[in-house]
């Protein structure tokens, strides 16, 4: 009986191109967009650790509070000691500082007057840390048409491509950065532009500038301190589960209550913006399985009906033959589980292969985002994920089911009194 | 006995009342009989087969169709009785288009969930009977009218019943075919004392009968034994 339906099923175009058209193109369409979805979250979420949350960041109480304003008076101090004892406590992560200060950036002319001047927001790290500049991705940053390097000694500056472009900034220009001290006392840094950035993310290419965290320390009077500790995971996928385990131990040790420039630690889902957006993605994925369910049901339930139509005469001399009405049904359920097999697979191959080229190309929007300031990758990629092999898959069959069971009932309506009339045409 | 009905009637519910579409049948029918039902249209030909091929149920009275009781039957009953002992032939061929010739005459045999090598013999003989072994591969649509008849033949007989039902079933073919048809079922009637029971107008088809029951309105008018002429 399988081979009857197998046939049927293959020679009978009309009875399963359409469905597996369908099957597959709502298959396909949950895992690419699925994928896509989940591609832009692991950027956003890449992206906003390795640049701004780190996947646990520790500083003091007091700059906790007002983190937006980079309030560096607030900083760790004594920062060799307690990278020292995190270390200790916790070897599965890698402990980095960094230092944000936000200042004027000032571009002189030949005779030192100002020649152009922005607003800047300027990141030191550690460029003797590999590892530092790879997460913050600025080898491919770097502008490679005017022969940008990274720093090589003390004293030199990266700038955002953007800022350089509008200012004319040249590499090897000098320029200098104007703020406050730790201690608020006048801060006057001199540079020399050794190469220019372009991120492809909005926030990070209007007026950045990063410099060698030995440089800042001395031009900010912060020799032992530190406005931000970053924390990763040697392993290098973030694990929230981890990572709160680690945020408890750490307050339980280090956070005290009565002293406001005691660490405290927060966790990359401690960033608000990130658990809304983590939350929506996870809801959005349930409601597009849903209504594919939903859809493809309805559209397949139609596709049935239309095939029990087309079968009428094929059934009646089903029945007459003594097949029972059950059991025709079961026919109808057995070749709507094929076609769904052979649907979903499709759909899911396809789907997968979509993603697969998006994840390793990306989609460029750069042009649509150009006043969106979020910490929001502009080239759009595609994350492969084993969810992915089922996302689709599963609700495919189920539909192709659902609708088939559900268009199916017409056998049960037919009356075997009338198939000799009913035949005769 | 192969069929006996007593008292059969059949009524069709029309608006509030009914109209009697067999009024008070009694015929037997043995086993290995020849055998038409003859009649104007809508003189309950078509009903009384029905009933008899189980397909239906009786009103009033009841038909015994191979010692069961028709009006008895739950729908699976039925349909094993219809699937295990009566065979049917239809006046349009009724094949399933997209299977072989040997596949659609298999078909009887998958649903009696007979092996491979089982339904192969049956299969082969049936087609055999009929002179479509050369065939046994191509569609319905790759053949003749007459030939798919034959291959309905084939279908209803495989499973070799003991009763084959047939409305019309020359209605829709030649001469030449027709009596090609019928020459081969008398011969398996013969052969295999298998009982034929035919609703028909067709002229050509009564001359091979063994025996014609006239119906009009519903009753029995007539019914006569022949000595067929042997061709
Ligand atoms: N399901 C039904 N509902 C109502 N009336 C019916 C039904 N089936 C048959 N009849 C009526 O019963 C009568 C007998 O019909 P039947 O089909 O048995 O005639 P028939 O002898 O086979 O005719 P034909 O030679 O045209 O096939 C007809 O008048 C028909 O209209
Ligand atoms: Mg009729």
């Amino acid at each position: 009986m399988f081979k009857f339906i197998y046939n049927g099923i293959i020679r009978d175009i009309n009875r399963s191109l359409l469905p597996i058209i369908v099957v597959t193109l709502g298959v396909f369409f949950t895992i690419f967009l699925s994928g896509w979805i989940q591609g832009v979250l692991f950027d956003m979420i890449e992206i906003n650790a390795n640049f701004t949350n780190g996947h646990v960041k520790v500083m003091t109480q007091a700059y906790a509070e007002n983190e937006s304003q980079i309030p560096n008076d607030l900083a760790i101090i004594g920062v060799e000691e307690l990278m020292d004892s995190i270390e200790k406590d916790y070897p599965e992560m890698e402990w980095v500082s960094r230092i944000q200060f936000g200042g004027l950036l000032d571009v002189p002319d030949k005779n030192g007057e100002t020649r152009a001047q922005g607003a800047a927001v300027a990141k030191a790290i550690d460029f003797s840390n590999e590892k530092e500049i790879e997460r913050l991705n600025i080898r491919k940053a770097l502008v490679k048409d005017n022969n940008s390097r990274l720093p090589k000694k003390s004293g030199e500056i990266l700038i955002s491509d953007d800022f350089a472009k509008r200012f004319h900034v040249n590499i090897r220009d000098e320029v200098s950065i104007i703020g406050s001290t730790m201690y608020g006392s006048m801060m006057f840094s001199n540079y020399i532009v050794c190469g220019t950035l372009r991120f492809g993310n909005q926030l990070l290419d209007k007026g950045a500038a990063i410099v060698d965290i030995a440089d800042a320390r001395r031009y900010l009077e912060m020799e032992d301190a530190s406005s931000e500790i970053f924390g990763y995971f040697k392993e290098g996928e973030y694990n929230n589960e981890n990572a709160l385990k680690i945020k408890n131990t750490f307050t339980h040790k280090y956070t005290k209550d009565d002293d406001e420039y005691s660490p405290t630690m927060k966790t990359l889902t401690d960033d608000q913006n990130l658990g809304v957006y983590l939350s929506m993605t996870e809801n959005m994925s349930a409601i597009m399985v849903s209504v594919l369910i939903f859809i493809l049901s309805i559209v397949l339930w139609n596709t049935g009906l239309i095939g029990t139509m087309r079968r009428y005469s094929e059934f009646g001399v089903r029945l007459a033959l003594g097949e029972q009405k059950k059991d025709i049904y079961k026919t109808l359920i057995y070749e709507a589980i094929i076609i769904g097999l052979i649907g979903s697979i499709t759909g899911t191959v396809l789907g997968l292969i979509g993603v697969y080229v998006l994840q390793e190309n990306g989609l460029d929007i750069s042009g649509m985002m150009k006043n969106i300031t979020m910490m929001m990758p502009t080239v759009f990629k595609a994350k492969l994920t084993p969810n992915l092999f089922y996302i689709g898959f599963i609700p495919g069959l189920l539909a192709m089911i659902l609708g088939n069971a559900l268009a199916g009932r017409a056998i049960f309506k037919r009356n075997t009194a009338k198939l000799f009339k009913e035949l005769e045409v | 006995m192969i069929v006996e009905t007593k008292h059969l009637i059949k009524k069709f519910p029309v608006g509030k009342s009914f109209f009697t579409a067999l009024n008070d049948i009694n015929i037997h029918i043995d086993k290995g009989e020849f055998l038409g039902l003859v009649g104007p249209s809508g003189s309950g030909k078509t009903t009384l087969l029905n009933i008899i091929g189980s397909l239906d149920v009786p009103t009033e009275g009841n038909a015994h169709v191979l010692g069961k009781s028709i009006k008895d039957l739950s729908a699976k009953e039925s349909a094993i009785l219809r699937n295990r002992h009566i065979g049917f032939i239809f006046q349009t061929y009724n094949l399933f288009p997209v299977y072989s010739v040997y596949e659609n005459v298999e078909f009887a045999l998958l649903l009696q969930k007979k092996t491979a090598s089982e339904r192969k013999t049956a299969v082969m003989q049936a087609l055999e009977w009929v002179g479509l072994t050369d065939k046994a591969k191509a569609r319905p649509n790759a053949i003749s009218g007459g030939e798919c008849q034959r291959v309905a033949i084939a279908r209803a007989m495989v499973k070799n019943p003991e009763l084959v039902i047939a409305d019309e079933p020359t209605a829709n073919l030649d001469k030449a075919n027709s009596f090609h048809i019928l020459d081969t079922m008398k011969k398996l009637n013969k052969e295999l004392s298998t009982t034929f029971i035919f609703a028909t107008h067709d002229e050509k088809v009564m001359k091979f009968l063994d025996r014609i029951i006239y119906l009009e309105d519903g009753k029995v008018i007539n019914d006569e034994t022949i000595k067929t002429e042997s061709l």
